[in-house]
């Protein structure tokens, strides 16, 4: 592997970065940690990640969209995929929405909270291509 | 017509023409009076009410003429026939003119006199009928109008708005909780027609519609509106339908839902925090277990038991908090459906001490303790205050750090026992301290230290001191510490009769 893929990972509770951290790392990825949305601009704007894994929930309801609004409207972030995982919201209502209303489109993926270890891989593969 | 009840009097001043006519009318069974002349006439009149009068014209004290002329003054319903000697074409017509119904000339025979008495009774009875419909209608239009004012004042005694249009669209009438609602500057909207006098375009456009709608049936249009201040009023239009299946009209009523609607979200809100809450620690212990049971952490057996760990301690977490729930829902039910006793506050706070002193004792904290043992009684539910002041021990010890230091006092004023649980723990801020009594809200500093709650507790202990008729008051500073002090009302022994 010449160059490693680097993900930022931001959740407000520490297991499910430890969880999604732990697969992650199996599969050979460098992989960074952000528990609240701010921390997370933080470190999308000093450093550059292949891909942002962000948590809907965070500190406030929808700290997950303000991270992904604040990427996506950014000249140069906006090509950072971003894959949202939540535990809030009805899977398929979140698709619905995804499709229909435009600033949901923005995020490149979405999943329930908590992926399957292979699904998550399989998802990140698709979006660091 | 031969009834007991008919009175007929006869005025004569012969007394052979009154004894005749008596005669005749007594075979038909009718109750009959006789009068010499007017004078007398008149007076029997005054105290029996006649059907008939039968009176000659000449007569001496008081002529015919004056004698009918002062019956329609005591009684119109009265029938007055004429019989005189003077028959002729002059003196009838001013008898009729004077009031008589109808003449007979002298001689007669008695079945001319009969038949003119029973022309002259249908008379009296078709009067008579007619009255008395008249009375009926008189007293229906005063009920309608008593109803009319009396429907009036509820419509308008009404917390529902109402409006009622009619078929042009044309306000008939607006009641004061609809322009209370619409917050109506013009009151003088009758008469006017809807369209941009409701400020409020939906509804206009809804009457407008229920008016236009062809149909044959009564439908009920429900549908809420907001209004510019933020109201959600919830509006019922219904069509007025005729017997000819044409809309005559609208009535719509209004009913203000606005704090149905804010309950709801609250509802709705705690909800999907609840559901939140519960799925986290769920989809974590799922997450720990997909690792392990898909092979990722196989080589790794300490981080496997770590995270074995991890889950159970996630799981611990959430019986925490469905313990919480429950112990949340008991608290906001009603105080009067527990069970409600006397309760010995220096033995609850002693036994909390007691309770929390290892767990201080484990983390360094120093735990101080002072509670006069002849605190007043406070009415209420022992385990629910039990369960008020563990929780603020327990929070106290949870958010200081090791050797710091925590206490726990209780006294008594002005009828009122104070319960203070102090700490030098992390604190909280302004901001903080606002929202801490809200359910799952936890302090920022709370959360990025990794300190473990559901986030319930602090709303719990507020819920219990208020059903209790007391409050719990905070100071606090960040990195310093924080103060919560229970209040709670003593019971009054007068009062309760103890």
């Amino acid at each position: 592997m010449n160059k490693k893929v680097k993900i930022l990972l931001a959740d407000d509770d520490p297991d499910f970065i430890e969880i999604n951290k732990t697969i992650l790392e199996a599969k050979g990825y460098e992989v960074e940690e952000a528990y609240t949305s701010s921390e997370a601009l933080e470190k999308i704007r000093e450093k550059q990640y292949d891909l942002l894994i962000l948590d809907l929930m965070m500190e406030e309801k929808d700290a997950g969209f303000t991270v992904a609004y604040a990427v996506k409207e950014d000249e140069k972030l906006k090509n950072l995929p971003i894959l949202m995982l939540t535990s809030a919201q009805e899977k398929t209502g979140f698709t619905f929405k995804l499709s229909n209303d435009k600033e949901w489109m923005k995020v490149d993926d979405f999943a329930a909270k908590p992926l399957k270890p292979a699904e998550l891989v399989e998802r990140v593969e698709k979006l660091i291509k | 017509m031969q009834e007991q009840h008919v009175k007929i009097l006869i005025v004569d001043d012969d007394e052979i023409s009154r004894i005749g006519c008596e005669r005749i009318l007594e075979m038909s069974d009718y109750h009959v009076d006789l009068a010499e002349n007017g004078v007398d006439g008149l007076q029997k009149i005054k105290d029996t009410d006649y059907d008939l009068v039968v009176t000659d014209l000449m007569m001496p004290k008081m002529g015919g003429m004056e004698f009918l002329q002062e019956i329609s003054k005591i009684d119109e319903k009265i029938i007055p026939i004429v019989i005189t000697g003077y028959a002729t074409i002059e003196n009838a017509v001013d008898a009729v003119k004077m009031g008589a119904y109808d003449y007979l000339a002298k001689p007669f025979t008695p079945d001319e006199f009969r038949a003119k008495i029973e022309r002259a009774l249908e008379k009296r009875r078709l009067l008579l009928e007619t009255e008395k419909l008249r009375q009926e209608r008189d007293q229906n239009l005063l009920e309608h109008s008593i109803e009319k004012t009396r429907t009036h004042t509820i419509i308008n005694c009404m917390s529902e708005g109402v409006i009622a249009t009619n078929k042009s669209g044309l306000i008939l009438l607006i009641n004061p909780a609809a322009v209370k609602m619409l917050r109506l500057k013009h009151v003088d909207v009758i008469g006017h027609k809807v369209t941009g006098l409701l400020s409020n375009p939906a509804l206009e456009t809804k009457i407008s519609d229920a008016l236009t709608q062809v149909t044959s049936k009564e439908i009920l249009e429900r549908f809420e509106i907001t209004t510019p201040e933020g109201r959600v009023l919830q509006s019922n239009i219904t069509p007025v339908i005729n017997e000819k299946k044409e809309c005559i009209g609208t009535v719509a009523v209004l009913i203000d839902i606005t704090e149905d609607k804010k309950l709801e979200k609250v509802k709705t809100d705690f909800l999907s925090l609840v559901s939140h809450e519960l799925k986290a620690p769920l989809g974590a212990i799922e997450g720990y277990l997909n690792l392990i049971l898909d092979g990722v952490t196989a080589d790794q057996p300490d981080k496997e038991k770590n995270y074995i760990q991890k889950s159970k301690d996630r799981a611990h977490e959430l019986l925490d908090l469905v313990n919480d729930l429950l112990d949340l829902t008991r608290a906001e039910k009603k105080i009067s459906s527990k069970l409600i006793s006397p309760v010995d506050l220096s033995v609850v706070i002693k036994e909390t001490f007691d309770f929390y002193k290892n767990e201080a004792k484990a983390k360094s904290i120093q735990f101080a303790f002072d509670c006069p043992e002849n605190l007043p009684s406070i009415r209420g539910n022992q385990e629910e205050l039990s369960r008020l002041i563990a929780n603020l021990v327990s929070n106290a010890i949870k958010y200081t750090p090791e050797n710091g230091q925590v206490s726990l006092t209780a006294e008594k004023n002005n009828n009122q026992v104070y319960i203070h649980v102090k700490d030098t723990g992390i604190g909280m801020s302004k901001d903080d301290a606002a929202k801490v009594f809200d359910e799952f809200y936890r302090a920022k500093n709370a959360v990025s230290k990794k300190i473990s709650g559901t986030g319930l507790g602090l709303a719990i202990a507020k819920k219990i001191a208020e059903e209790h008729n007391g409050y719990i008051e905070l100071e606090s500073q960040p990195d310093k510490g924080s103060v919560f002090t229970v209040v709670l009302p003593v019971i009054n022994k007068r009062s309760h009769g103890e």
